[in-house]
């Protein structure tokens, strides 16, 4: 799967912001738009580069059963798990 | 009347949004604002029929408004005026004058409020509105723009018209 083109990086971006500002979570720093896009570009890159490794790192049979979309929702479960206060 | 003097003063509530592309109503702690988006231009607009006692300076609209999230960057702010000229301007489409901007630094903190102020001289800028007739203010913030860098939403409290 290649990376998301611009138009898809800047939706998500677009996304990410309003998703920001809708549960009102303070910036604490410097911090422009083109410089959140960077980061969405460079975690689209990253994630393309390294898409193999995740899927690996997913065991049998999950690997094998599960759809695309259903491993993108099980890496967005446990990101949010990790990392996201009440979730 | 006298320069500085007060003319107008709105709070987000009394937007009249336009069909497409409208700024987003919320709150924030009870109070009512609208939300205007980083990524895509959205407007609000306010009417009413200048005062009588305006006295043919020009106009300054001030918007208070606070960033949803961030506490760095720019906003552009452009305001345009509508004039509803007598048995002349049909409402079925909009007229609104040549927009005229700001570029605005967001306050230090998330819900803090910071004042913009946008001068409108007399005549074209004003869509050559009188004292006593009605008219609209467009008000967008200009997401697409360069200089629009402030990331996340821009929240409107109040906007306020004076006599410049």
């Amino acid at each position: 799967m290649a990376e998301m083109t611009s138009l898809q990086r800047a939706a998500c971006n677009a996304e990410f912001m309003r998703e920001l500002s809708a549960i009102r979570s303070a910036i604490g720093g410097a911090l422009t738009k083109a410089e959140l896009r960077a980061a969405v570009d460079a975690l689209d890159t990253f994630l393309n580069d390294n898409a193999a490794a995740i899927n690996n790192a997913i065991p049998q049979p999950a690997r094998g059963v599960l759809t695309t979309d259903q491993k993108a929702r099980l890496l967005r479960a446990v990101i949010g798990a990790r990392y996201l206060n009440g979730v | 009347m006298a320069s500085g003097n007060s003319l107008f003063a709105w709070t987000a509530t009394a937007n009249q949004p336009p069909a497409s592309a409208y700024a987003t109503p919320d709150t924030r702690n009870s109070h009512p604002v609208l939300d205007f988006d980083a990524d895509t231009d959205e407007s609000a607009i306010f009417g009413g029929v200048l005062p009588r006692h305006y006295g043919g300076g020009g106009i300054t609209v001030m918007i208070a408004w606070m960033a949803s999230s961030a506490t760095t960057g720019d906003v552009v702010w452009n305001t345009a005026v509508e004039r509803h000229d007598d048995d002349t301007t049909d409402l079925d489409a909009d007229s609104f004058a040549t927009a005229n901007a700001a570029t605005a630094t967001t306050a230090s903190g998330s819900g803090e409020v910071q004042y913009t102020e946008i001068a409108h001289t007399s005549g074209a800028q004003m869509d050559s509105l009188a004292a006593g007739e009605s008219f609209r203010l467009k008000i967008t913030r200009d997401a697409n723009h360069a200089s629009d860098t402030m990331a996340g939403d821009a929240e409107l409290l109040r906007v306020e018209i004076r006599e410049t």
